[in-house]
C-alpha cells in the first residue's frame, strides 16, 4: 500500500517530464494517479465530481511540474494540489449544490462512496461510518487523522478558525463511534456484502 | 465486589478511547489506493477537450464583450448626438395626421437656451397662426411636472425658513401652474363635449 505522500520519482525522470517527455509523464502519471484518485475520492465521495477534480489536479501536477523544487518527495506535493482543490470546491456553494443533488440520486447506492477495489470485510464498516458523515466532516476525519493535517492547517484551507477543524472532528468521531455501538446505526456485514455484488 | 461510581465513570471512559483509537487505526488501514479512473490516453483526451472548451469560451466572452462595446458606444453617441443638436435650434417634432397637425415642442438642447429658443421659435411663427387642433397631452405633463417641481421647491423652501416674500412668489408661481393645468384640461372638456 503506497501512500501519496510518500510516492517519491526519480530526478531523471522529473527532468524529462519537465521537458515535455512524454513516456516520463506517463511514468509520473502511473505512479501517482491511484493514491491521488483515492485520496480525492475519500475527500468527495461523488464519483463524477471526484473525477473532475482529479482531472483537475493532474493538469494541474503537469503545467506546475517547474515550479517543483524537490525538497520533499512529489507525492506531498501532489498531495497539497489534490487537497487544495478538494476543499475550494467543498467551499463553493456551486460544488456543494451539485453534491447535495448527486448525494440523491445517489441515495439507492450505499456503498456508492467506496472506492478501494477489494476491501476486507473489516473495512466496510470504517467505510460506510465514513460516508455517513457530512463531506465536510468526512474531509476533517480523514485530514486530521489519516493525512496528519493540523486544525491550523485544516482551518486555513477551509478559510475558517481552528474551532471550525475541532468541533468538525469532535462531532465527526461521536458520529462514528455511534456507528460502531451496537445499538448505533451499524448494519450487518452481510447485507453490505450482498449490496457489494450489485458495484 | 462493589463498583464505585469513580471506577464507572473511569472505566466508560477508558472504554470511549479505546473505541476512539480502534476508530482511528481502521481509518489508517484503509487501502490508500483505488483503481485510477482514466489511463493516461484518457487522461491526455480530456485535457485536449478541456483545452478546447476553455478556447471557446474565450472567443465567445471576447464576441460579447465587443458587442457589448458596440452598444455602449452606439449608445454614447446617439446621447452626444442629442446633446450637440445645436442649442440654437432647438429639436421640434411635428406629428402630422392628414389636414392637420399637432406640433409639441419636444427636445431643448441645453436647459439655459430652452427659453432663448423657444422664443426665437414663438417669434418665427406668423403672427395671426391658422387655427389648428392641437394635442394637450405634452402640455398636460409640462404643467404637471412643473407643478411637481414647484412643490419640491416650495417644500425645501418651507424646510430652510426661506423669507416670507419668496415663500409668496413661489405659491403665487405655483397658483398660476394650477391655473393653467385648469384651463387645458377645462379646454379638454369642452372638445370632449362638443363631439
Amino acid at each position: 500500500m503506497v501512500r501519496l505522500v510518500e510516492i517519491e520519482i526519480p530526478e531523471d525522470i522529473l527532468r524529462k517530464a519537465c521537458g515535455g517527455d512524454e513516456a516520463a509523464q506517463v511514468v509520473i502519471y502511473t505512479a501517482t494517479a491511484p493514491a491521488t484518485f483515492a485520496l480525492v475520492r475519500r475527500l468527495i465521495g461523488n464519483r463524477a465530481l471526484a473525477e473532475d477534480l482529479f482531472q483537475e489536479t493532474m493538469m494541474a501536477l503537469f503545467q506546475r511540474l517547474v515550479e517543483f523544487r524537490g525538497e520533499a518527495p512529489l507525492g506531498a506535493w501532489l498531495r497539497q494540489i489534490a487537497v487544495s482543490k478538494c476543499l475550494m470546491s467543498l467551499r463553493s456553494p456551486w460544488h456543494r449544490a451539485r453534491l447535495h443533488l448527486d448525494s440523491d440520486s445517489e441515495a439507492g447506492s450505499a456503498l456508492s462512496a467506496l472506492i478501494t477495489p477489494a476491501p476486507g470485510p473489516e473495512c466496510f464498516d470504517v467505510e460506510r461510518a465514513l460516508t455517513s458523515l457530512s463531506p465536510t466532516a468526512r474531509a476533517v476525519v480523514w485530514l486530521y487523522e489519516v493525512e496528519g493535517y493540523s486544525h491550523e492547517e485544516i482551518a486555513r484551507h477551509f478559510g475558517r478558525s481552528i474551532s471550525f477543524s475541532k468541533s468538525q472532528l469532535a462531532r465527526a468521531h461521536l458520529r462514528l463511534r455511534e456507528w460502531f455501538e451496537p445499538t448505533g446505526g451499524r448494519q450487518t456485514c452481510t447485507s453490505i456484502q450482498s449490496n457489494s455484488k450489485v458495484l | 465486589m462493589h463498583i464505585y461510581p469513580e471506577q464507572q465513570q473511569g472505566f466508560v471512559e477508558r472504554q470511549r478511547v479505546e473505541q476512539h483509537h480502534n476508530i482511528v487505526r481502521q481509518l489508517r488501514s484503509l487501502p490508500q489506493e483505488a483503481h485510477q479512473p482514466y489511463d493516461w490516453t484518457e487522461f491526455r483526451r480530456r485535457c485536449r477537450a478541456k483545452a478546447d472548451t476553455e478556447s471557446r469560451r474565450g472567443v465567445s466572452s471576447r464576441r460579447y464583450a465587443a458587442i457589448a462595446a458596440a452598444i455602449v458606444l452606439a449608445a454614447v453617441a446617439i446621447a452626444a448626438w442629442v446633446r450637440l443638436a445645436g442649442p440654437g435650434a432647438p429639436a421640434l417634432t411635428q406629428s402630422t395626421s392628414g389636414p392637420e397637425f399637432e406640433t409639441q415642442p419636444l427636445v431643448f438642447a441645453t436647459a439655459d437656451s430652452r427659453a432663448d429658443a423657444a422664443e426665437r421659435w414663438l417669434a418665427s411663427l406668423p403672427s395671426e397662426p391658422p387655427v389648428v387642433r392641437v394635442g394637450t397631452r405634452a402640455a398636460v405633463a409640462g404643467l404637471e411636472d412643473r407643478l411637481a417641481q414647484m412643490d419640491d421647491l416650495l417644500s425645501a423652501a418651507r424646510v430652510e425658513g426661506t423669507q416670507p416674500a419668496r415663500l409668496a412668489a413661489l405659491e403665487q408661481q405655483r397658483a398660476r401652474l394650477v391655473n393653467s393645468l385648469v384651463q387645458v384640461r377645462f379646454a379638454e372638456t369642452l372638445v370632449a363635449e362638443s363631439r
